[in-house]
């Protein structure tokens, strides 16, 4: 007990502990999606061989590729291929995937932490608005929003923003992540923060018009989980018994807003964040490629389109491994801003 | 004292509101079970002198590139989505149901493995998965219900596994236990059917989220292919002329939306039928 009093230690151990449940979900993932591998229907070697090859060339070729190796084996080399950062060979492009990949990902990452700050930049005024006047007709009109958007289809709503927003309206930018008219310096591979770095407004406000809209059309479904989230726990701090007493003193309407009940129903939202972040960078898969945007997304859908089934599965892995180390960081970065999160995790009882 | 009265006073959600979300279930389900029988045969046969005309009052939803009618394609199409749906639920949820099981009754090592696995697979962005599997298996409306079915369980199964040990500990079951009922009957006939209320729950919210799941993959090509009228397939097929027939893209996810929001209400409303303290909290 006394080595958990120490001040360090707690969190190392958690930390420790964090990091090791991460190795397990990667190799687990990594177990999908050799599992995957193996459901394609047909001989691997066949396929590899190609339909004239004769049955001693087929059999070559599963030599050549340790198809004849226990399938064990074949699991431990497929592990060390990953280990080494081998995600398999596009058919399409000749290129490794992880080349291929690595090379589209920041235009994701950019958009998903766009999306994020969009989706909370509607979420959390609309929640301290609708929870301050609740049952009003601000509050019904939010709800209803928040049920429309958790229920539509985030391609769809792209396809209809970029209708009548871009085609028809001409307000944004139908697709592309910049015009050709700027050339910026390719430094993060991300439009926005590339213009930024060149100190070029311009381009910064086009990179930026460019993506708005895949933005909006992810942010539509994520802005309504967190304003339910938000607003179902502003409810309860605003019920519960000690705003009475900030009420008596005469606090003003703002200060028992943001002083005490919003930092006290936040921590849901956070966690959600975490949670749902993950989610928000598969979903880039859903919107990329309505709007011609190079990111992961657009990579997995171009992929599904060619049959470059291991193309497609590479990039699975890929976005899985990302989705498994952000919800780390998230955990990580709550530990160290949460103090509560940091009671429960060090303190509390283990499950 | 009369009790319909007290209830009726201290009713707060207005029940048109649930009523209104009834009849989209109810509409839902009518269309998978007669839909493709009222459809006519002409939603599979292209008509091109026909084609991309708007709405009109011989065909409410407008027609298709292929001269098609839209309306009658997602009424034809709303048994492929629907029912795959619920049986993609029906099969993750039985899974999830087996998996909790074993975790409460089998020995500690046995629970241990399975929470990590389903630790793994809550860790792990759902719908990408589904799309690896989905492509692994040959891009086809099957395809993406297996994918889905064998990956979808994490969540039941945690879910069921919490509420599984907390019925072990309730007095009905230590008085079981203790009267030396077999470990099979314990569990068939006192832990899982006081435990699966939260099931149906559950099943009603989440074919919602199976049906935008599964037109998400449609959407991407792993799932239904055209000509099915497969909802996502049929935006999918479409996406490439919005600009010039943005109907054929309106309806089938109009429909799709209909579909998500009804089902997903209908769980909220059970839920809070199951646990009326949830209620006016979404």
């Amino acid at each position: 007990m006394n080595a958990l009093q120490s001040k360090w230690l707690p969190g190392g151990v958690f930390v420790a502990r964090r990091l090791a449940v991460t190795a397990l979900t990667l190799l687990g993932l990594v177990t999908l999606v050799f599992a995957m591998i193996k459901a394609i229907p047909g001989d691997e070697a066949q396929v590899a061989a190609g339909p004239e090859a004769s049955p001693a060339q087929v059999e070559l070729v599963r030599q050549r590729m340790g198809l004849d190796a226990p399938l064990v084996v074949q699991y431990g080399r497929f592990v060390g291929q990953v280990l080494h950062g081998d995600l398999g060979t596009s058919v399409s492009t000749l290129q490794p995937v992880l080349d291929d990949v690595l090379k589209v990902f920041p235009s994701t990452l950019e958009l998903v932490i766009v999306t994020l700050l969009l989706s909370l930049l509607l979420a959390v005024p609309a929640a301290v608005a609708a929870a301050t006047w609740r049952d009003s007709t601000f509050d019904r009109a939010c709800r209803v929003g928040a049920v429309a958007a958790g229920g539509m289809p985030t391609f769809w709503l792209a396809l209809l923003a970029q209708y009548v927003l871009a085609s028809r309206w001409g307000l944004l930018p139908i697709s592309g992540q910049q015009s050709l008219d700027f050339s910026v310096q390719v430094r993060t591979q991300m439009p926005v923060v590339d213009a930024l770095l060149a100190g070029d407004l311009a381009a910064f406000v086009d990179a930026l018009r460019h993506i708005v809209l895949p933005a909006f059309s992810l942010a539509a479904f994520f802005a309504a989980q967190f304003f339910r989230t938000l607003r179902a726990s502003l409810i309860a701090i605003l019920e519960s018994d000690f705003i009475v007493p900030v009420r008596a003193k005469g606090a003003s309407f703002a200060r028992i807003m943001l002083r005490h009940a919003l930092p006290n129903a936040i921590g849901p939202t956070v966690t959600l964040v975490g949670v749902l972040l993950g989610m928000m960078i598969g979903s880039s898969v859903l919107v990329e490629s309505v709007f011609g945007r190079q990111g992961v997304g657009a990579y997995l859908s171009n992929a599904v389109e060619q049959k470059d089934t291991y193309a497609v599965l590479g990039a699975v892995l890929f976005v899985g491994a990302v989705v498994c180390v952000s919800n780390v960081l998230v955990d990580l970065l709550l530990l160290a801003v949460d103090p509560r999160v940091r009671a429960a995790q060090l303190h509390g009882s283990k499950r | 004292m009369n009790l319909t009265i007290a209830r009726g006073a201290f009713r707060t959600a207005p029940p048109l509101f649930d009523t209104a979300v009834y009849a989209i279930v109810a509409l839902m389900i009518a269309m998978a079970v007669v839909g493709p029988m009222l459809a006519p045969d002409s939603v599979y046969v292209s008509d091109i002198g026909n084609a991309l005309m708007p709405p009109s009052a011989a065909h409410w939803f407008g027609t298709d590139d292929q001269g098609r009618d839209v309306m009658w394609r997602v009424i034809a199409g709303s048994r492929a989505t629907l029912l795959s749906a619920m049986l993609i639920v029906t099969a993750y949820s039985l899974i999830g149901v087996l998996i909790a099981t074993l975790a409460t009754v089998g020995p500690r090592w046995l629970d241990e493995t399975l929470m990590r696995m389903t630790d793994i697979g809550l860790a792990l962005p759902g719908l990408v998965v589904a799309l690896g599997f989905a492509a692994a298996l040959g891009p086809s409306l099957q395809s993406a219900i297996v994918a889905k079915a064998i990956t979808g369980w994490p969540v039941t199964a945690r879910l069921l596994r919490g509420i599984m040990r907390q019925t072990m500990t309730a007095q009905f079951v230590v008085g079981a236990q203790a009267m030396g009922v077999s470990r099979w009957r314990l569990m068939t006939r006192h832990v899982l059917p006081n435990s699966l209320d939260i099931l149906v729950v559950k099943w009603a919210g989440d074919i919602g989220a199976a049906v935008l799941v599964l037109a998400g993959m449609s959407f991407i090509g792993v799932g239904a292919q055209p000509p099915s009228a497969e909802w996502g397939a049929m935006i999918a097929s479409a996406k490439g002329y919005v600009a010039n027939a943005w109907w054929v893209v309106a309806a089938p996810g109009a429909a799709i939306a209909l579909a998500a929001v009804g089902f997903g209400l209908l769980g909220d409303i059970l839920q809070v039928r199951r646990d009326p303290s949830l209620r006016g909290r979404s």
